[in-house]
């Protein structure tokens, strides 16, 4: 597979990123995205991009795209006029939620308007026991029934979910048989099927937001991959997940639940691929944009999955990467609070108006503005130039907001805005670390996003994080994830089994049946035998606990391991991730997980020649301040350097996407494929906390 | 003023740090606990003190914990004294007449924190305990008459000392709890979650000095002070009193117990005036001060500035007077575990009181009842023995601008429920029910958001049933001719035929297989004339079942066609036309 494509859309600009694994190249082409058909931008970037290197589509061997059609449909409520049927008594379950109001202080604050609302929420006289039996039989002609009403309502998709469905689906797939049957055409989902997982709230929230998402992610995927197909290329589309791996169109829009936040995930995808030959596994990734930023925890390769995010307010129950975001971004405004102290965010000025500094529109200050005031953005402009910076603009915005109306001089005060925003930065970083038992010293923090390089020596720094590593196209790194991401499918079953009283017999035939529906995926996929792969874990908790760790086991240890072996393996994960196990304790497993991972093939990274002849020059020097004093500082231009150059700190090193910072006494290294690798002064040696 | 060296940089970073500091107790204590109620149900606090007692940090859990936060440092201070104070101690309390505490459940440590050999601050966090003795499971008895058949008091002890754990401090709670496992995993998670947060705030005040630290925190508190004043200093000056009233005590049945609030707002200085609420009763509805200020605290938070940091600074701009042997302010040894809900009902009648005021800004009135429903019994398939508890939300408050929330926990909770299908794992119970009860919302041009009807079915006989409630008698009212939302109520339905409504405060009800007890939890009140809602969210409101058809016609004046789902529009008319607008509360 010589060339690989990846396509990644995003509100503002749809990301083209195209590998030659033969000439070891890479070609990046960024388009304005289309929101009210996304695939009008990818299909002229494609041409553009595919004309400019004269490449036929047909020889392109792997597209993977990623989309936040999932994720904008359901924050701009786009999704399709959805019914929802659940057992007799519990219509409501959906607003009630975990009677939680969403704000402790905040009179006013509103829940998120409910998906479908209660008039189109259906009742069925049925009920099923945890234990799988009946206790109210279903009658199908209560089903009939209500599936000649929906047919006149016309729903374009139905969410099934009856309660303890995971214990006996029956019930829950005669339903979805007999609406499938009346409804042709429209989109049927039902939860055992989704996310056969006891707690009927997440299970519940998830299958109506499929529902929810179904019809539109089914039309725009289909859509695309006959566009695609009528442009020539042959690969057939791979589109990323929430959980960091890719499908395929087919399989994605069995579910498409599971796109819900995938946006972010590519970025941590292509940062554990590209620190696996530099840095290593154990990664911080950060990336910071205009509005916001998104933090996320690498451990040994492996990105942090969770299954308790949840998406515009409401728990979706499939893993997910474990990803933080918060409203800091280099748009964020800063202003001085009643009470005297400076805020920033998470208000942000956005595209429009926009820092001050852009000269449209915007009059309040922001960190762009400050990272300007302070020498660390050229004052001459951003993109190379083509953005142009207006100094005077966010000096003013600056003095009127904050410096007049404290004892600040401006000066400080940008200093002030750069320090609130990293303190905020710190908190999240902390958040997915040390709150979660990571020390932040045994990891590298990857910094990407336009605003990520700026901040993120001075992070590492506060954090006792030894090493940063800023890739080389920062501003269009998530499209690289997409072509570094293999094929991950998740699969569960729930069954309580103690493993000492009951044996595990139900959980080696659980894993079988997992195995068997994981593997079907990846016959279906195409991927060949000596690539396929499963990972297989067990939630368990102590009995009479109310919560569950993951413990992992190797496919080959399948009947070929005691409960002793398994439990002790508990023992210790809750040692480890809790600070204490309680051995005398009974261990009960909860559900069973199976990951089915094909694994693809991934593009050669274009290397960066070394240096031969002068050496690595500043093109300019500008005053930049550092902690309180001003130093005058070598500018460098991404262009120009070359593999294995060292920069020492202070400097700035500008690329077209990003600029770097770089303090007094760090030191950068540019690796083999144009990463900056940055050293901290003082890494190594006993860091302090604070 | 200390202030004047401070500049607005230092102080955002250095209240920044301290929450950090507060957030990784509350991260640690939720990782580390045994219990549900604590892990899943994230029923606890943390909090950073100064080294005068003063809260300048808090982490946001439950706002009732704030009450134990405020008392529990002081009264280290003032019993031991700060000279006595080392490295390494811990001390642990629970108590409401002498260690701060507002019910026995909520266990309080406390660690100071030292820098250079000097006291600097102190971290705490509370954990609600599932049990700690008393005459019931779970401690908290309806019908209990004093402090003392509601578990074991802890005074301040010193569980930790210089470091090292004293075993027979730790026995001694242990063994007074029906769970002693669980109490052992919870109180090490307690303590391993001080521990945390001491190291951090001692690295914070390095990065300071102890003099810098000193003065920055101490503009910390000026900081939350200043905002709370100009939050208040923009309302209107004004003085105004509301009266509500919780059922009655659980013991002295159907003699309903004011709870009267004065508000006086002038300049930049709230003043809270309790006087004529009830003498201090028998049952367990009594509220020690601290809780009465915690109440006083949110409410205020939640008017001027929710996003005012949550430290001892607010109280600086907010008068109260609570007289002492009152159920707002009661002395021992008065019964006090179910005191949350007179918090919930204090709360409702200051937003009455400030409606008034500031109208625009204020709930109807809520739910307001923490309605607790306890099963208990022997499992006759496992023979364990079985305790489940759950607390079932209700309506909030309509307000000037929108409908209240449906089936939520408000003011001074907000605590997640137990999964119906996690609960009928356990327990020899099945949920019938779990749904809004139609009509439960106060009329209004804005309705009062719905109460719940929870059933349950015992699977076995031999069950026992509890239920603690309030707003059974009391309807939740409305605003400014919004009209009052349902009172809730505990019903039995006998397999046998026949229903019959139990009282608020119930205990030991038998149960014997296929009876049912539903849970009706109130509703809220409604906003504004009912007659000024448009027809259109009236009928949106009958298609998504919240309000009958029969309700639209008499309460809004909105007719839908007979047979059709669409607006009667000139029978509407005349409705709305023929009945007075102004026909008042």
């Amino acid at each position: 597979m010589r060339y690989m494509l990846g396509v990644d859309v995003g509100g503002t600009f749809t990301d083209l990123t195209l590998t030659d694994s033969r000439a070891r190249s890479l070609h990046v082409h960024k388009v304005r995205s289309t929101p009210d058909d996304p695939s009008r931008a990818i299909m002229t970037g494609i041409s553009e991009l595919l004309g400019r290197l004269e490449l036929d589509p047909g020889a392109l061997g792997y597209f993977g795209h990623g989309t936040t059609v999932a994720t904008n449909a359901l924050i701009e409520r786009r999704g399709a006029v959805t019914a929802l049927v659940t057992t007799d008594g519990f219509g409501d379950l959906l607003e009630i939620g975990t009677q939680t109001r969403p704000s402790l202080y905040d009179l006013k604050r509103a829940k998120p308007e409910p998906l479908v609302r209660a008039g189109m929420r259906f009742e069925l006289r049925e009920r099923v026991l945890h234990d799988g039996s009946v206790r109210t039989a279903l009658c199908a002609e209560d089903v009939d029934r209500l599936a000649a009403e929906l047919a006149e309502l016309g729903v374009e998709s139905v969410a099934v979910c009856l309660l303890s469905s995971y214990a006996n689906p029956a019930h829950e797939e005669l339903v979805a048989s007999i609406l499938r049957r009346a409804l042709p055409g429209s989109f049927v989902t039902h939860s055992a099927a989704l996310v056969p997982e006891f707690r009927e709230f997440p299970r519940l929230s998830t299958t109506v937001l499929n529902a929810y998402l179904g019809p539109l992610m089914s039309r725009y995927l289909t859509n695309l991959a006959a566009a695609v197909s009528h442009l020539g290329i042959r690969a057939e589309p791979y589109v990323t997940q929430s959980n960091g791996g890719i499908l395929s169109v087919a399989e994605t829009v069995a579910a498409p639940v599971r796109t819900a936040v995938s946006g972010p995930s590519a970025g941590v995808v292509a940062a554990t691929y590209l620190a696996s030959r530099t840095t290593g596994g154990n990664l911080i990734t950060f990336d910071m944009g205009g509005t916001s930023a998104d933090i996320s925890l690498v451990e040994d390769g492996t990105p942090l999955v969770s299954s308790e995010r949840k998406v515009e307010g409401w728990p979706v129950r499939i893993p997910m990467l474990d990803i933080v975001t918060i409203g800091a971004g280099g748009g964020s405004i800063a202003g001085i609070d009643a009470g005297g102290a400076l805020k920033v965010g998470p208000r942000s000025a956005g595209a429009a108006p926009g820092p001050a500094a852009y000269g449209t529109g915007g009059t309040e200050p922001t960190v762009t503005d400050a990272n300007l005031v302070l020498g660390r953005l050229n004052p001459d402009g951003i993109l190379g130039g083509a953005m142009p910076l207006d100094v005077a603009a966010a000096t003013r915005a600056i003095d009127e907001r904050i410096a007049s109306r404290s004892s600040l001089s401006v000066d400080d005060a940008a200093a002030g805005i750069i320090a609130v925003v990293n303190a905020a930065m710190v908190r999240a970083i902390r958040s997915v670390s040390v709150a979660r038992g990571f020390d932040p010293r045994d990891f590298a923090l990857v910094a990407f996003g336009g605003a990520g390089a700026l901040h993120a020596v001075e992070l590492a720094r506060e954090l006792a994080i030894p090493r940063v590593l800023v890739p080389r196209a920062a501003g269009t790194f998530c499209s690289l994830g997409l072509l570094v991401a293999n094929i991950r499918s998740d699969h569960v079953e729930s069954h309580l089994v103690r493993p000492h009283t009951e044996g595990l017999e139900p959980v080696w035939a659980a894993f079988e049946r997992l195995e068997a529906r994981g593997r079907e995926v990846l016959r279906a996929e195409r991927v060949p035998e000596q690539r396929r792969s499963v990972e297989l874990a067990i939630d368990a908790r102590y009995v009479r606990q109310n919560y569950e760790l993951p413990i992992m086991l190797a496919p080959e240890e399948i009947r070929q391991v005691d409960a002793d072996t398994l439990c002790q393996r508990f023992h210790d994960a809750h040692a480890a991730k809790y600070g204490y196990a309680r051995p005398e304790f009974e261990v009960e497993f909860v559900n069973m997980r199976l990951t089915a991972v094909g694994e693809l093939p991934k593009p050669e990274l274009p290397e960066l020649p070394g240096r031969d002849g002068a050496e690595l020059r500043p093109r300019s020097r500008r005053p930049v301040r550092f902690g309180t004093s001003w130093s005058t500082t070598p500018v460098f231009v991404g262009d120009d350097l070359r593999a294995g150059d060292a920069i020492a700190g202070p400097a700035v090193v500008e690329r077209l996407d990003t600029t770097i910072l770089l303090p007094p006494g760090d030191r950068a290294v540019v690796d083999a494929v144009g990463s900056l690798v940055i050293t901290l002064s003082g890494a190594g040696q006993a860091a302090r906390h604070g | 003023m200390a202030r004047a060296t401070i500049d607005p940089v230092t102080l955002e970073i250095l209240g920044n740090r301290l929450l950090s500091v507060a957030e990784e107790v509350g991260e640690t204590l939720v990782k580390t606990a045994f219990s549900t109620n604590i892990k899943e149900r994230r029923d606890c606090s943390s909090a950073v003190f100064d080294r005068h007692g003063n809260m300048i940090a808090q982490a946001e859990h439950i706002p009732m914990h704030l009450g134990s936060m405020l008392g529990c440092v002081q009264a280290v201070l003032e019993r031991v004294g700060a000279a006595e104070l080392r490295r390494g101690d811990v001390y642990v309390t629970n108590d409401p007449y002498s260690g701060g505490g507002t019910h026995l459940p909520d266990i309080t440590m406390v660690s100071p924190a030292f820098a250079d050999g000097e006291l600097v601050g102190f971290v705490a966090n509370i954990a609600h305990h599932a049990d700690v003795g008393g005459k019931v499971p779970g401690s908290t008895s309806g019908d209990a008459s004093s402090i003392f058949q509601e578990g074991v008091r802890i005074p301040i002890s010193r569980l930790q000392d210089g470091g090292r754990l004293r075993a027979d401090v730790m026995d001694f709670i242990r063994v007074n709890s029906r769970t002693p496992l669980e109490r052992d995993g919870d109180l090490n998670a307690q303590l391993a979650a001080n521990a945390v947060g001491v190291r951090r705030l001692e690295e914070v005040v390095a990065r300071y000095g102890v003099a810098r630290f000193a003065e920055v925190s101490a503009a910390l508190l000026d900081y939350a002070e200043t905002l709370m004043r100009a939050g208040i200093a923009r309302l209107p000056d004004g003085r105004s009193s509301f009266t509500d009233h919780m059922d009655d005590d659980g013991i002295t049945l159907g003699v309903p117990l004011p709870i009267r609030v004065t508000v006086i707002v002038e300049g930049d200085v709230a003043t809270v005036d309790l006087t004529g609420s009830s003498p201090q009763v028998r049952g367990p509805i009594n509220v020690p001060l601290n809780g009465t200020l915690a109440t006083i605290f949110y409410c205020f938070k939640a008017l001027v500035g929710p996003d005012i940091p949550s430290n001892s600074g607010i109280y600086r701009a907010l008068q109260v007077h609570a007289p002492e042997g009152t159920i707002l302010n009661c002395v021992q040894p008065a019964a006090v575990g179910e005191r949350i809900d007179t918090c919930q009902r204090l709360a409702d009648a200051i937003f009455g009181a400030m409606s008034a005021i500031v109208p625009d800004r204020v709930l109807a009135a809520s739910n307001s009842s923490v309605t607790t429903a306890t099963f208990s019994g022997r499992h006759h398939e496992t023979g364990e023995v079985f305790v489940y508890l759950e607390t079932i939300a209700g309506g909030s408050g309509a307000h000037a601008s929108g409908d209240g929330l449906s089936g939520v926990q408000v003011h001074m909770t907000n605590t997640s429920n137990l999964p119906v299908e996690a609960l009928e794992r356990e327990y020899p119970i099945v949920v019938t029910r779990y749904r809004f009860r139609q009509d439960s919302g106060g009329a209004g041009e804005f309705r009062g958001g719905l109460g719940i009807e929870r059933e349950f079915e015992a699977l076995q006989d031999g069950i026992a049933f509890s239920g603690l409630g309030d707003r059974q008698t009391t309807p939740p009212w409305g605003l400014l001719g919004g009209e009052a939302g349902a009172t809730g109520a505990f019903e039995l339905r006998r397999s046998s035929g026949g229903a019959e409504r139990l009282g608020s405060k119930v205990s030991d009800v038998t149960l014997t297989a296929g009876d049912r007890v539903a849970v009706l939890t109130p509703g809220a009140g409604g906003f504004g004339n009912p007659r000024a809602r448009s027809p259109e969210r009236v009928q949106r409101d009958i298609d998504d079942r919240r309000v009958s058809a029969r309700a639209a016609a008499d309460a809004y004046g909105v007719a839908l066609v007979p047979g059709a789902t669409s607006i009667d529009e000139s029978l509407t008319q005349r409705l709305r036309a023929g009945t007075p607008d102004d026909d008042g509360e």
